[in-house]
């Protein structure tokens, strides 16, 4: 197989479903310019360089329908003969967008090709517009369709996390978050154009456009103000609005490149995917994923947990990245993992996140000046994924 | 000229003020709400609009907190905008009515008023809202033009729930400014309307504050508790349950204490005057700032142990300290338990001879004493002073009503007995040898008229259609102990259910199917609509239950599906008859009194209405057409050949979570919102109007030409609902927010209301959903959750969550 390498990996800001600065950006508005600026921000590249987009998106319907990889390519202004694809892993299909666009590479199938991923999820809802169970299946086994919230207490419950310690870990993604935001840290976030529909003087409307230059979910908190908070999934609960992921809107993307590619152009390789694994488990506790999927890929690249320098666990749900640092006796690297927070604090656009993680990890591989990092995370309907990559 | 309001201004934004504005904007009144600027604006808040409109702002933020609510819809605020008196003076020229809910305070008025008088437009109506200063001496000096366009309008505290509307002419009022305004307030505002005179504290306080007075003092003389007066002022003589210093809580012990003092300074020559001195543990307890609700402690107070169980308090007025309230009884409260109407208790409670009934008619005789020594002063006519302590203070009775259920002679007697005197004009009226302040003839109700000296007709709106009246006028053209059927005039009858609260029963459901056979004989269309008092009152409260809980612990599951077959066929029938049939809810229209008025072709609706389908709560579902007929509501919405097309979900988890949360309303605007109400239905601001409101609609219909609808197949959600909701279902059972009958009960709702084993968007017979309603509540009746629901609900009055 041939090297494939990663010579670009940025992101737009995060921003809160409905309240937050996207809420009247479409999909492919967000998706189109992020592929734009990853061709723009690498020198030597030219969009007539490119080969393919594998685009992840959750809930590939509605603004984010059709074939939202292919309509993106085509809005970010790239050739005819660029094409482009949805994938969908649900919380993993950004990472499995850029494996995918890995795997073309090494496989030659390609020379270069972007790996990406967008989720708004204002416009497409989390569930789909049009959510439609089996009924049967419903009945023999409602699990399959449960909701995300209640897999997180089922997890909490089960493995004994306590609300204390979920929303003590919350507190702190929080205040990595805003550490990181102050001190300019998120190199990987390319400010945004976002667009709002303004009434002008003459009661008429107009679509004007202003720029997003920062995650927007960002709060700090303390333990003391996040305990006031009621269970939002169970009457009984321990898991709230403030310990559990964002609902957010955003885009990001990854370009790779063949080796040779990069020695005719004159590309600079800045990491390189090792390895990818995907694992199933059971649909009603999805959140203990990570806890199976980093071992299954530290074992298929030889390598250990004390070989990671940088982890960037998704923070779908405090119950869950706890239970899973913990199964994974990582406690002892809590300075290594999510180090500028995690979707509790920067937020969850389902679709995007794999990628968003893979911008943000890269990111901060480079300020540590490590070599190994995972991108991680659980997936609804009972799934783990996880992804080594490796700083060059 | 045609005269309208467009846009009204409401001045204070108290509670008072802002229930005013929530009123009017209820109404689809533009209101301006304004109030000063705040006296402590630091000086770089000076400039700040925001922070010069503070007070009108927390006033407004005040009245869309309150519960229960002042709105009858938040989005109505959306029609208040507010201002402050020294940047919005000027929008007053805008405005064809200016209400003054200012302070107390006869300066602030005058000054305020001189204002006003500068801006307003020529023409436009002024009103005062005061309660008890006179109207003679606010607009003495000013302009002619201003004083014939003024008055007083008396609005009372919740003013959406208060049904009465003093109105107060001044001394140069122009008539057809007071005929307008009360014709407004009666209609559009849906108020009662009561003529009062320009005294001191007018009507409805005058009465009620003495009232209140005479009894604590009688209290001290009788050394009577706090609780023991409760409990004889409340429903045994018709007095709401708050009686006496509930409602005094309510009202707030330092209004009532100056509205007392009011009268007492006010009011020179009145031979009560002395009871209007209050007792001293009224001052004590007003310094001591247990003003009762609004300071968690008045004459009650309800305090919460480690455990939060509440534990009720009662105050001893000798000592001031709290005790553990133990409800106290007299035998003849005993005795009046046992009795089934008013005049019964009443009789019972004044008429025995043990220490508490001693006591209530030593306070009642005094309150019939007072009001009949009140005519002419305060008010024209007995109708007026009744109506007032019916609709300002709750009372079933007005002191001459309850006068007349205890015997005009018979107390007049017993108080010329004991040392009291019986007012002149009481017994100029007794020495004519008449008997009773009202009399019923040929369905008109007449009063006395002291003034006359005879009977004279009691007014009523030309709107109005009274049942009662109809029934004294031998219109009752069927009847059993369940329902009647009325002839309400122009070939137009009604159908009155009088069961305890409306629930209806086997007889009922024969009735409706007596009825409509009738009318289709007889008649050009049917009204279904009663006029049972209470606040809100009861339409009907849904199936009787205790009827269900009997067929269901004797297995008599045939009959209940015969029952039912019954109560659909009915329910179809008065859809699809040859005649218009129009329902007349107001208040509580649960259940199966929500399904009566689903299968009519028209409601129209009382503001003040709770309806819902609410049988999940007992462990059943409607099986009188409700699930049908509400997704009906739902789909037949959409226009043309929409529904091919929508997503049905999308009207589907909304209509079924209405039936399986047991959404009630909290008024008309609601069950809109609800879906229970659609376009085609009317709402009506006042309930005495509902009958002649509803009648008027079948009268249109007939003359447009009534044509039954045609009975079609329903699109359907199908089992593609019933996937939805089963997922659904799984996560509230998995979050403990529901019971796994809940669960049980929500599913099988979900495959009625979605047409049963079928696939999205397929066309069902009505028949079939019927049908599918039926089962299912022959199996929910076969639950022993199901009937230990039932059973829990007979036995408590409250649903039980198992």
């Amino acid at each position: 197989m041939r090297d494939a390498y990663i010579v670009q990996s940025v992101r737009t800001p995060g921003c809160k479903q409905k309240r937050g600065q996207f809420n009247q950006t479409r999909p492919e508005e967000l998706i189109s310019f992020i592929l734009k600026a990853a061709v723009e921000k690498t020198p030597n590249l030219s969009p007539e360089d490119l080969d393919d987009v594998m685009l992840g998106c959750a809930f590939p319907e509605g603004e984010q329908g059709l074939n939202l990889g292919r309509i993106a390519a085509k809005m970010a202004g790239f050739p005819d003969k660029v094409s482009g694809a949805v994938v969908n892993r649900f919380c993993a299909s950004g990472l499995e967008a850029i494996a995918l666009a890995s795997a073309r590479v090494q496989m030659g199938w390609s020379e270069v090709c972007i790996g990406a991923g967008c989720e708004s999820m204002t416009f497409v809802p989390m569930g789909g517009n049009v959510p439609r169970p089996h009924p049967e299946y419903a009945k023999s086994n409602p699990e399959m369709y449960i909701s995300m919230g209640v897999t997180a207490e089922n997890v909490a419950t089960r493995y004994n996390v306590t609300r204390e310690d979920q929303d003590k870990f919350a507190a702190a993604s929080q205040a990595k978050a805003v550490a990181a935001r102050d001190a300019g840290l998120f190199t990987e976030i390319v400010p945004t154009p976002a667009f709002k529909f303004v009434k002008q003087a003459d009661g008429t409307y107009k679509k004007e456009s202003f720029m997003v230059e920062h995650d927007d979910g960002i709060r700090a908190s303390t333990v003391e103000g996040l305990a006031k908070l009621r269970p939002v999934f169970s009457a009984v609960g321990s898991v709230t609005a403030a310990n559990s992921s964002q609902t957010t809107d955003g885009a990001a993307a990854t370009i790779i490149a063949s080796k040779e590619k990069c020695d005719e152009l004159g590309l600079t390789p800045i990491g390189r995917l090792v390895s990818y694994s995907t694992v199933g488990c059971k649909s009603d506790e999805m959140g203990v994923g990570p806890r199976y999927a980093i071992p299954k890929v530290l074992e298929q690249a030889g390598l250990t947990i004390d070989d990671i320098d940088i982890y960037e666990i998704n923070e779908a749900f405090a119950s869950q990245a706890i239970y899973s640092i913990r199964e994974l006796g990582l406690e002892k690297y809590m300075d290594r993992i999510n180090i500028h927070g995690g979707a509790i604090a920067l937020g969850h656009p389902l679709g995007c996140t794999g990628a968003k993680l893979t911008a943000t990890c890269l990111a901060n591989l480079k300020e540590v000046k490590g070599r190994y990092g995972i991108v991680s995370m659980c997936i609804g309907g009972g799934m783990g994924a996880a992804a080594i990559f490796e700083r060059l | 000229m045609v005269r309208k309001i467009r846009k009204a201004a409401v001045i204070g934004s108290g509670i008072m003020g802002g229930g005013i504005a929530a009123l009017l904007a209820g109404a689809g009144v533009n209101v301006l709400l304004l109030d000063i600027v705040p006296f402590d604006l630091k000086d770089e808040e000076k400039n700040d609009p925001a922070a010069r409109n503070r007070m009108v702002k927390a006033g407004l933020d005040a009245a869309l907190a309150s519960k229960p609510s002042l709105f009858f819809n938040k989005k109505d605020a959306g029609l208040i905008s507010i201002g402050n008196l020294d940047d919005d003076i000027e929008k007053l020229s805008e405005c064809d009515w200016i209400i003054e809910v200012v302070v107390e305070n006869l300066g602030i008025k005058r000054t305020l008023f001189e204002r006003v008088a500068k801006i307003r437009k020529p023409g436009s109506v002024v009103s005062t809202n005061t309660s008890g200063i006179p109207l003679k001496d606010i607009c003495e000096g000013f302009a002619q033009e201003f004083k014939e366009h003024f008055m007083g309008t008396h609005f009372f505290n919740p003013v959406r729930y208060m049904h009465l509307l003093e109105l107060i002419p001044g001394a140069e009022t122009l008539p057809e400014i007071l005929e307008f305004i009360a014709t407004f307030g009666e209609k559009n505002l849906g108020k009662g309307i009561v003529w009062a005179k320009d005294t001191p504290n007018f009507v409805g306080n005058r009465i009620g504050i003495q009232g209140i007075g005479a009894c604590m003092k009688f209290m001290l003389e009788d050394d009577m508790s706090v609780a023991e007066v409760d409990a004889l002022f409340g429903p045994a003589l018709g007095r709401p349950k708050t009686a006496i210093f509930k409602t005094t809580d309510l009202v707030g012990l330092d209004t009532m204490a100056h509205v007392a003092k009011n009268s007492f300074d006010l009011c020179q020559d009145d031979e009560q005057r002395d009871t209007m001195d209050l007792p001293d543990f009224i001052g004590k307890m007003v310094e001591k700032k247990m003003l009762g609700n609004k300071t968690q402690g008045g004459f009650y107070k309800t305090e919460l142990t480690p455990e939060w169980k509440k534990i009720r308090k009662v105050l001893n007025i000798k000592t001031l300290e709290y005790e553990d309230l133990v409800r106290p009884t007299f035998p003849c409260l005993d005795e009046a338990k046992k009795k089934s109407t008013l005049p019964e208790k009443l009789a019972c409670v004044l008429k025995g001879d043990d220490k508490g009934a001693k006591f209530a008619w030593k306070c009642v005789a005094n309150a019939f004493q007072y009001a009949a020594n009140r005519v002419p002063e305060i008010a024209g006519t007995i109708v007026e002073i009744d109506n007032s302590m019916k609709w300002g203070y709750n009372f079933e009775m007005g002191p001459f009503e309850a006068w007349d259920a205890y015997g005009v002679a018979e107390a007049a007697e017993r108080m010329k007995s004991e040392g009291l005197n019986v007012p002149a004009n009481v017994m100029a009226m007794l020495d004519k040898g008449v008997k009773s302040f009202y009399k019923l003839e040929n369905g008109i109700k007449f009063f006395y008229d002291f003034a006359a000296g005879a009977y004279k007709a009691v007014p009523v709106s030309k709107s109005m259609v009274s049942i009662a009246a109809a029934k004294g006028n031998s219109k009752t053209v069927m009847k059993n102990a369940s329902a009647s059927l009325v002839d309400i005039g122009d070939d137009v009858f009604c159908i009155e259910f009088h069961t305890k609260m409306n629930a209806i029963n086997a007889e009922i459901v024969d009735s409706i199917g007596e009825a409509l056979a009738y009318v289709d004989k007889n008649g050009a269309g049917l009204v279904i609509g009663n006029e049972a008092g209470g606040m809100p009152g009861a339409f009907s409260a849904g199936a009787d239950l205790s009827f269900v809980s009997k067929l269901c612990h004797d297995k008599k599951y045939a009959e209940i599906e015969a029952f039912l077959k019954k109560a659909q066929d009915g329910i179809q029938a008065t859809k699809y008859s040859a005649f218009p049939v129009v329902a007349a809810p107001y208040g509580m229209v649960l259940g199966g009194g929500c399904e009566t008025c689903l299968g009519a072709d028209k409601m129209v609706a009382h503001s003040e209405l709770f309806m819902g389908l609410v049988e999940i709560g007992v462990g059943l579902l409607p099986a009188g057409g409700g699930c049908m007929n509400l997704w009906k509501k739902y789909i037949n919405a959409l226009p043309g050949k929409t529904a091919k097309e929508v997503d049905l979900a999308k009207l589907f988890i909304p209509a079924f979570m209405k039936i399986a949360m047991a959404a009630v309303s909290m008024s008309a605007a609601q069950a809109q919102g609800n879906g229970f109400l659609g376009l085609a239905d009317r709402i009506v601001f006042n309930r005495d109007n509902l009958i002649g409101e509803a009648k008027k609609e079948v009268l249109k219909m007939v003359d447009d030409g009534y044509v039954p609808p045609v009975k079609q197949p329903l699109r359907v959600m199908g089992n593609a609902g019933q996937g939805m909701v089963t997922a659904e279902l799984f996560n509230m059972l998995n979050g403990k927010f529901m019971s796994e009958h809940d669960a049980f009960l929500a599913n099988r709702i979900a495959f009625v209301m979605s047409g049963g084993d079928v696939k999205v968007g397929s066309e069902v017979d009505e028949d079939t959903i019927l049908k599918l309603e039926r089962d299912a509540f022959v199996d929910f009746c076969k639950e022993e959750k199901t009937v230990a629901r039932i059973d829990h609900m007979l036995k408590t009055g409250k649903p039980l969550r198992n």
